[in-house]
């Protein structure tokens, strides 16, 4: 178990700049999620505190030991791939001794240690089978059978959900939490998948185009995200944005449509561009308030999900109740104003 | 309905023989008019209408081979060269292919192939003198050595082509779990890659075996191989149809043998389950 310190990290390709000098610091045991849409660099950072990946400039730390210009095999680092990245010619227990292997670990040694992660990973029966002969999820937990028995400083995950079915994908969710709460490993895990980052981390570091947007406990990003994109990429379905300015008290947009403030809002100069966001799940359907005509009516069940074509204004709701709402009908939505959100438009800051 | 189906089935089925059949019969008629001639006695060569299968089987063109050429010896020539020649080939193009497919050196690859497309004949006589020089003419090196520009670029082209294809992941998983580039090499990316070697080991020995023009230059009576001595009967012995066809049988056999069993190594899908959709 090691702390991780990562200091005014760069990646460049040439001339092509991906990753513009990010600091992150991750405490003993913690457990941080790297989200963010492809190509926001976030695999590229991993990689790079993996050892696959030179460094173009700055510093990764592991523990007191700068890192950064040694090779993977001694940072004492163990990872799993996304697609999985067993070793074909190797049995269930082989691939997950191959590092105590290499170490010339004594045979006893490797099989007490493979058989503990087995037990830990439910994966007993299968030790003397080969990967092709796996499901998905159980080729999966090899992978992670294979991290665990290195007891490395730090875990590192690289997607590692994102080739399973949904089922599965939310039973594994569920398995790596429950086996980082028990290990208690330093874990970093990359994903694009916001619900993953918000049910699985401690911490959440939200990437776009190579910098940080924000660092942030997951509840904290979600009901302070800084600016429009976090707000925008955490949270399913998607926070409403729409454009308008505060005048004579309340926000207006440009087609004549008034939203709710905040009560406590600092003073904003009138005149100035601004966002108003709020997520969806914080509109109620109601008898007064916002009038829009039903555009999209998607029932699951446990809730309702309706867009809402109010004055010009698309706006998505998510109502918990069952509601007989189809498509076309007049339907009131409350905004609940001490949930919503002041945007600058020009700087995309939350205000 | 189902009977329809069926009738359909079939219909495919016979149609793919048909094209099958169309295409491989060049080879099974040659092959098999190669058998008939080995079997038959001189007269029956020349009657007309050809015979395919003789009344009486001419055993003794096999024993000819053997008893009137030094067959024996051309044999084991043929193996040492074919053999040393081959197996140097992959020691040394296992490792190129699979360092110039990590290190995306396509153009040292083209290098190689280049020494493939140099005709032959164009430095086999320069060779020749600097063997001569060496004084190893007289020996089966001059002959080992030349075969390598026939199996190494072969071997190494295949083996290109297969560890591109291997995925990367499973050697970046290695490193990380401690491997040396050595013990990734040699512990992860060779195991996997054995389909590929056994592919370019067939392909090396069928094009070595089979070489006749390095042998027709560069060997002497005691270190011919196989291919140049049966042309050698064709031209002392008149032209014996009988035992000439024995003989390049006989040339074939050994290959045609080694190319089914090894074909059963090439286990289709070895690299199934390392990743998904592997």
């Amino acid at each position: 178990m090691a702390t991780v310190n990562i200091q005014n990290i760069q990646k460049n390709y040439g001339a092509v700049k991906v990753i513009h000098g990010i600091d992150i610091d991750i405490s003993d045991g913690e457990f941080v999620a790297l989200v963010g849409p492809s190509g926001c660099g976030k695999s590229t950072l991993l990689r790079m505190i993996a050892g696959l990946e030179e460094v173009s400039g700055g510093e990764i730390r592991i523990g007191p030991r700068e890192v950064s210009h040694i090779p993977a095999r001694d940072r004492d680092i163990a990872m799993v791939f996304q697609n999985y990245a067993l070793y074909p010619h190797m049995t269930v227990e082989e691939n997950m001794g191959f590092a105590l292997k290499l170490k010339k670990a004594d045979v006893a040694e490797i099989k007490s240690k493979v058989g503990r992660a087995a037990a830990i990973l439910g994966l007993e029966k299968l030790l003397d089978r080969y990967p092709k002969q796996l499901s998905g999820g159980q080729r999966q937990r090899v992978a992670m059978g294979r991290a665990i028995v290195r007891d490395p400083a730090v875990f590192l995950f690289d997607e590692p959900l994102s080739n399973l079915d949904a089922k599965l994908r939310v039973q594994m969710r569920g398995e790596i939490k429950t086996m980082h709460q028990r290990i208690g490993t330093t874990t970093i895990y990359v994903t694009h998948d916001q619900v993953e980052a918000m049910t699985m981390a401690d911490k959440i570091v939200v990437l776009h185009d190579g910098h940080i947007e924000q660092i942030g406990a997951p509840l904290d990003l979600y009901d302070r995200p800084a600016n429009i994109f976090v707000a925008g990429f955490i949270g399913s379905p998607a926070m409403n944005f729409i454009d308008g300015r505060i005048e004579e008290g309340a926000f207006r947009t440009s087609k004549g449509l008034i939203l709710p403030l905040p009560q406590t809002l600092p003073s904003i100069p009138g005149g100035r561009d601004l966002v108003y966001g709020i997520r969806p799940e914080h509109i109620r359907a109601s008898t007064q308030g916002i009038e829009g005509r039903a555009i999209l009516v998607e029932g699951t069940g446990s809730e309702l999900f309706v867009r809402l074509d109010a004055k010009g204004e698309d706006i998505a709701c998510l109502f918990r109740e069952r509601l007989d709402i189809g498509f076309g009908d007049t339907v009131f939505a409350e905004i609940d104003p001490t949930k919503a959100h002041l945007f600058d438009k020009q700087t995309g800051r939350r205000i | 309905m189902a009977s329809r189906l069926i009738r359909r089935k079939t219909l495919d089925s016979l149609g793919l023989f048909f094209v099958a059949f169309v295409m491989v019969s060049p080879v099974i008629l040659f092959f098999l008019w190669m058998i008939s001639l080995s079997l038959k006695y001189e007269i029956d060569n020349g009657a007309y209408p050809p015979i395919l299968i003789p009344e009486n089987f001419a055993w003794s063109n096999y024993l000819k081979v053997f008893e009137e050429n030094n067959f024996l010896l051309y044999f084991w020539n043929s193996i040492l060269v074919t053999g040393t020649a081959t197996l140097l080939a992959l020691v040394i193009g296992v490792p190129a292919g699979y360092g110039i497919a990590r290190l995306k050196a396509e153009k040292s690859a083209v290098i190689i192939m280049i020494a493939r497309m140099t005709p032959g004949l164009s430095f086999l006589i320069p060779l020749f003198l600097v063997f001569q020089w060496l004084s190893l003419i007289g020996t089966l090196w001059p002959q080992i050595i030349i075969h390598l520009v026939v199996t190494v670029p072969i071997v190494v082209w295949i083996m290109i082509g297969y560890f591109e294809t291997t995925p990367i992941e499973l050697e970046e998983a290695a490193s990380i779990d401690g491997a040396t580039p050595w013990q990734v090499f040699r512990l992860v990316a060779l195991p996997i890659a054995k389909p590929g070697i056994v592919v370019s080991f067939i392909l090396a020995l069928i094009f070595s075996w089979n070489n006749f023009v390095f042998g027709i230059v560069l060997a002497n009576r005691e270190t011919r191989t196989l291919p140049v001595a049966v042309y050698n009967m064709l031209s002392f012995e008149q032209v014996s149809w009988g035992p000439l066809a024995a003989a390049a049988l006989i040339v074939t056999l050994p290959v045609l043998l080694l190319t089914m069993f090894a074909q059963r190594q090439i286990v289709a899908g070895l690299t199934a389950g390392a990743v998904k959709g592997g």
